[in-house]
């Protein structure tokens, strides 16, 4: 009988500790090499808070504490110890460091890690590690009984029951979406506004103390805590389980834990032992199984047993017809015209072409939106942007355009804050955003797309737009904690706003379509619509059109001139100059990094140097 | 005085050992931009075959030689086998470091499923004890050190001076670029693997030479001690490997003489972290 | 200070190229050919699919349907190094020299395929065509600038006398007096020399002045051929580098 029990501990612990990993690992992407560690801390804070002082049991163990405090405070304690131990961690995943090599740094940390509690002796005993730690309200009831056993057990699986609902209910939610965009394409996050360290330090220190609760209570019911099992093996078998049962599956993650470190102990223990045999050989061949499963899982099924589940959000009833007014809530209204605003434009301005449709009543009146001034680019010795100034006004679709190597991509960066610039000034609406990087200016409203493939892949085209506003309640770990009820209203707003959005482009039946299957067109779609979902004052689109077939071109560019009489403002790359034809007023052409002309594509290709430009290369 | 220098010994050895070790590691990720961290794994089990064949009453040098060979086989079995084809399905690179960790496991324990987990040791003499500017080292280390030199020297003329090497490094510099030469680059990359997988074999017969008894987890501190030569110098860099296990060697050893020994490779260990955080192309790697 | 080459220039037909790099193709069915002794253009606005049809053709890119002959061999989806095997030196955009090894590593890479004995002969004949290069045997390519870069780009592929050559933007970041020495000397003589060119180039004006046959693509084929003289003067030309409103097709816009 207490083979059962102990048998449902350890399933309990186990649990835990993989749905902490699980959290870190399959939701947000945050690869925790070092995850052990969190789980040792626990159990070492657990025994020395619950431990009588050193001189106690004839002093045979050296440690520090030994407070003897009651139950449930040590448990309490490893939680915290656990989650306060992965603040320095944050040096290695929050920086801008390869991902293996920030793997391989915290299992090193783990190897080391181990290696001084196993000599530190006044900290830690040394590798006799702490034994004799004292079980819950042990002075009350007597451990020994099968009551205070199975009572051991049913606090443990509630525990763990417990988490799984904790971490279920942080997935669920905005943030728990915001973190798994993080995982399927961080620089994307990044650019969407979503603080990178401040996640990854947040499921640090959460799954870390989700492993200290698991290793308190684990301790306490073994009643010793030795570094050796707490090898850097152990998260290996952790990160086997988390695979196998299905990452970014929590109930995968339970189903990992018990067939894994569980299962796998507990089928070796029927394999008839006999004495010709080493004593090291069965434990040495579960290690290779898992070595073996790990490969097999990942080569076959990398997705797991169970794996993530695709969040269908339903929508609301669509209406069949667009719904009355804007649909895109435009930041910054349209002021009133300012004349003051000094015209920085290139010498060569034209006089206005009074034969092309006036598509925005009177552009030279609409304030500047985003003024770049003398603007310096230089990447190996080469001037990707030399010099540009340029003045964009409300209300305006601007073409940019010129041969290859002109700088159009480098100037988009500089302006969206994805590189600084070298030189130069830039100010939106006013504001100085030079020294803003790029999530700052995101949430200022200039919003920028990308050329490549950039939507998260295993997030649906809902989710996809969802992730991308910016003042969601339960977009935060708080408001995630506080439960649906907290931020059903914020969500419901975004999901009708999305839908609206979904409708417009016609989009509305592949909302509960992965963005990974779409087609190149669509994709490129999800990536507007995105933009568009966060309420930008200015989009600097790059090569929106690139791939799309020319019919859908010309609706996104449709589309594109309705948001600009709405009081969007547009920059956008293009090569396809068909399209600056039919759409965009003014154009700006670059060559060799600076800005050679501007105005419209007809009266551009008047201009002898603009011809020669494209030609001569 | 004597402490220092007696350390002093000590870390040439600890250097000799790592750098035949870390050059091989760091050559094996130019050429495949893969850590492969189940090189320790594969050190351990050349030295549990040398040990085999010591035990059938050779000379331990003879079964350096099976070590060497039967490492440098299984080294490329474990590129081709098992590394490349992940490659080829476009893994991530963190899920590489999963999938060489999984080898770990099936190597380590696989030699301790066989050897058991008793340390053993080789049965060789020692040599006579030699006295030298106040250094104090015995025939055997003094083998070790001189084997280390004739490799680092063969590593460099094989580099500089030869096509093969030179097709490595082109290999490892631009690997599309070096294919529009004509150059067979699987086949160079396998070459790679077995000529490196050959040094991880000899590291490990070394390094259990010089540690006097061993087992099958006995190389896992040691792993670390690589990677930090290896990032200290620049992953990929062979030179840099080089600069960075005699750096590491002799810094680890010698720390022993001021803190206490048991935590000798706590240097090791911040030298590590701070190249990853400050500078981890390395000292001899290009600046990104 | 022209070195005497003489290159055995092999034909190169490409028929019917479709390829690309994800599910829509970048290029549709395009065919073109270059003989020896001849300089190919092949010229077209950003995004027309320029500088996937070579990497095509060197086996970079996986062609869907059409067939790559150079001479009487198919080479159609051969791996690079083959076709490298086969006699076609290609020189890419970026990412040209091996830039930790040095100046006459690189070309002893590009001569990697000679006989030991042959390499220091040839070696000594792509100095003689470009001389900048000899004072420099020991730097390491990173190292060069960018005009310096070029030339031992193609050098290196000079090594192996390849009877197709086939340049990817050479004269893209440099000046442009660098760039009109490039195409007017190196490239012609090539050509001059015996060997097959095919040249993509942004610079039309310029390349055009050393062709013989050019190309003109436009989203993903081929829009215009022939001599560049007639092809400069029609006025089909410049409209298709900046558009004109006229409807081109209804193929997907190459990226």
């Amino acid at each position: 009988m207490y083979y059962v029990i102990n048998l449902l501990i350890y399933a309990g612990v186990d649990a835990m500790a993989c749905l902490g990993l699980s959290q870190q690992f399959g939701v947000a992407g945050v690869t925790n090499f070092g995850f052990i560690i969190f789980q040792a801390a626990g159990g070492y804070t657990a025994a020395i808070l619950a431990m009588p002082p050193k001189s106690a049991n004839g002093g045979f163990q050296s440690y520090i504490g030994g407070w003897s405090l009651p139950f449930p405070v040590p448990w309490i304690g490893a939680a915290v110890a656990g989650g306060l131990i992965a603040l320095p961690f944050t040096f290695l995943v929050g920086r801008r460091l390869r991902g293996d090599f920030a793997a391989v740094g915290l299992l090193v940390t783990a190897v080391l890690l181990n290696l001084l509690a196993t000599n530190y002796v006044p900290l830690f005993n040394g590798d006799a590690g702490l034994s004799l730690i004292p079980q819950p309200l042990q002075g009350e009831f007597n451990p020994q009984s099968s009551g205070y056993q199975w009572a051991f057990v049913a606090v443990t699986i509630v525990l763990a029951a417990l988490v799984y609902l904790f971490v279920r209910r942080v997935t669920e939610s905005p943030y728990g979406r915001t973190l798994r965009a993080m995982r399927d394409n961080d620089a994307v996050a990044d650019s969407l506004g979503k603080n990178l360290l401040s996640l990854r330090t947040g499921m640090l220190v959460l799954g870390g103390a989700i492993a200290g609760l698991s290793g308190g209570i684990l301790v306490s019911y073994i009643t010793t805590w030795s570094p050796a099992a707490w090898g850097y093996a152990e998260t290996v078998v952790l990160f086997a389980a988390v695979i196998i049962g299905g990452a970014g599956n929590h109930a995968g993650a339970v189903l990992g834990a018990v067939l894994v470190p569980v299962g796998f102990e507990e089928v070796t223990r029927f394999i008839p032992t006999s004495n010709n045999l080493p004593p090291n050989l069965i434990p040495s061949l579960e290690w290779v199984a898992i070595g073996l499963l790990i490969l097999v899982f990942l080569w076959f099924r990398p997705q797991g047993i169970l794996p993530e589940r695709k969040r269908v959000i339903p929508l609301p009833a669509a209406g069949l017809e667009r719904p009355g007014g804007p649909v895109v809530s435009v930041r910054h209204r349209p002021a009133a015209p300012d004349h003051s605003a000094p015209d920085h434009s290139a010498p060569d301005h034209s006089a206005p072409d009074h034969s092309a449709p006036a598509r925005y009543g009177g552009p030279e009146a609409s304030p500047v939106v985003l003024e770049a001034k003398d603007l310096v680019q230089v990447f190996g010795g080469v001037r990707a942007v030399d010099g540009v100034s340029l003045s964009v006004r409300q209300g305006t679709l601007t073409g940019l355009i010129g041969p290859n190597g002109a700088g159009k991509s480098t100037l988009l960066a500089l302006l969206a804050g994805t590189i600084a610039a070298r030189h130069g000034s830039i100010a939106y609406r006013g504001q100085d955003i030079t020294r803003l990087p790029a999530y700052r200016r995101a949430r200022l409203g200039l919003v920028r797309t990308f050329q490549l493939a950039s939507e998260f892949k295993r997030l649906t085209v809902l989710e996809n737009l969802l992730s991308a506003v910016p003042a969601n309640r339960g977009d935060s770990l708080r408001g995630a904690i506080a439960g649906r009820r907290y931020w059903k209203g914020d969500e419901t707003a975004a999901v009708a706003r999305a839908q609206a959005v979904l409708a417009r482009f016609g989009l509305e039946d592949v909302a509960s379509s992965y963005a990974g299957d779409l087609s190149g067109g669509q994709r490129r779609l999800v990536e507007i619509m995105r933009a568009l979902m966060t309420e930008p004052g200015m989009l600097l689109l790059d090569e929106p059109m690139a791939g799309v077939h020319p019919n859908l071109a010309r609706r996104i560019g449709d589309e594109l001139v309705a948001l600009c009489r709405e009081g969007m403002t547009i920059l956008m790359v293009e090569h396809e100059l068909a399209i600056m034809d039919e759409f965009c007023d003014p154009v700006v052409v670059m060559a060799e990094g600076a800005v050679l002309a501007e105005g419209t594509m007809a009266q551009l290709r008047g201009r002898s140097e603009v011809v020669e430009a494209y030609l001569v290369g | 005085m004597t402490v220092f220098l007696a350390s002093l010994g000590f870390g040439l050895v600890t250097a000799a050992v790592l750098a035949i070790a870390a050059v091989g590691f760091t050559l094996q990720f130019a050429v495949t931009d893969v850590l492969n961290l189940a090189y320790g794994a594969i050190m351990i089990a050349g030295a549990f075959i040398a040990y085999v064949v010591n035990q059938a009453g050779v000379s331990v040098w003879i079964g350096l030689a099976a070590a060497v060979a039967a490492c440098s086989l299984g080294s490329v079995l474990v590129n081709s086998g098992v590394y490349t084809p992940f490659q080829r399905r476009g893994t991530s690179s963190i899920t590489m470091v999963i999938v060489s960790l999984g080898m770990t496991l099936i190597i380590e324990f696989g030699v301790a499923a066989v050897a058991g987990g008793t340390s053993v040791s080789y049965t060789m003499g020692q040599g006579a004890t030699l006295r030298a500017a106040g250094l104090i080292l015995t025939t055997v280390q003094l083998v070790i050190i001189a084997v280390s030199l004739v490799v680092m020297a063969g590593v460099h003329t094989l580099l500089r001076y030869t096509k093969l090497g030179k097709a490595m490094r082109a290999t490892a510099a631009n690997k599309t670029l070096a294919r529009n030469c004509g150059i067979r680059t699987s086949r160079v990359i396998t070459i790679t693997w077995a000529l490196t997988g050959g040094l991880c074999g000899l590291a490990g017969v070394v390094f259990a030479m010089d540690s006097g008894s061993f087992s099958a987890t006995s190389t896992d501190i040691f792993l670390v001690l690589i990677l930090a030569a290896v990032f200290l110098g620049g992953p990929g860099q062979a030179y840099g490997a080089m600069l960075g296990a005699a750096v590491i060697g002799i810094a680890t050893e010698v720390s022993a003489a001021f803190i206490p020994a048991d935590y000798k490779y706590v240097v090791a260990f911040v030298v590590l972290l701070l190249m990853l955080g400050l500078r981890p192309a390395g000292l001899l790697g290009a600046r990104a | 200070m022209s070195a005497d080459l003489t290159l055995r220039g092999l034909p190169l037909r490409a028929e019917g190229i479709t390829a690309g790099y994800g599910a829509d193709p970048v290029i549709r069915g395009i065919s073109v050919r270059a003989v020896p002794g001849q300089v190919v253009s092949l010229v077209g606005p950003n995004g027309s699919g320029k500088s996937t049809l070579l990497k095509s053709l060197v086996g970079i890119v996986r062609v869907s349907s059409g067939t790559v002959r150079v001479g009487d061999r198919d080479v159609t989806n051969q791996p690079p190094e083959e076709i490298a095997r086969a006699g076609v030196g290609y020189v890419p955009q970026v990412d040209d020299v091996f830039a930790p090894l040095t100046v006459r590593e690189n070309l002893e890479m590009g001569g990697y395929l000679l006989a030991h004995a042959r390499l220091g002969e040839h070696i000594e004949r792509v100095l003689g065509v470009f001389p900048r290069l000899a004072g420099m045997l020991s730097r390491p390519a990173g190292r060069l600038s960018g005009g310096e870069r070029k030339m031992l780009a193609m050098g290196r592929v000079l090594m192996i006398d390849p009877g197709v050559f086939l340049l990817d933007e050479p004269t893209a970041n440099l000046a442009p007096k660098v760039a009109t020495e490039l195409l007017e000397e190196h490239v012609r003589r090539l050509a001059a020399s015996g060997a097959s060119v095919l040249i993509v180039e942004q610079r039309a004006r310029a390349v055009l002045a050393v062709s013989d046959l050019t190309y003109v693509l436009g989203g993903g084929e081929v829009r215009m051929q022939g001599p560049p003289a007639e092809l400069a003067a029609s006025p089909d030309f410049i409209e298709s580098f900046l558009g004109g409103g006229r409807e081109r097709g209804s193929g997907t816009l190459a990226t």
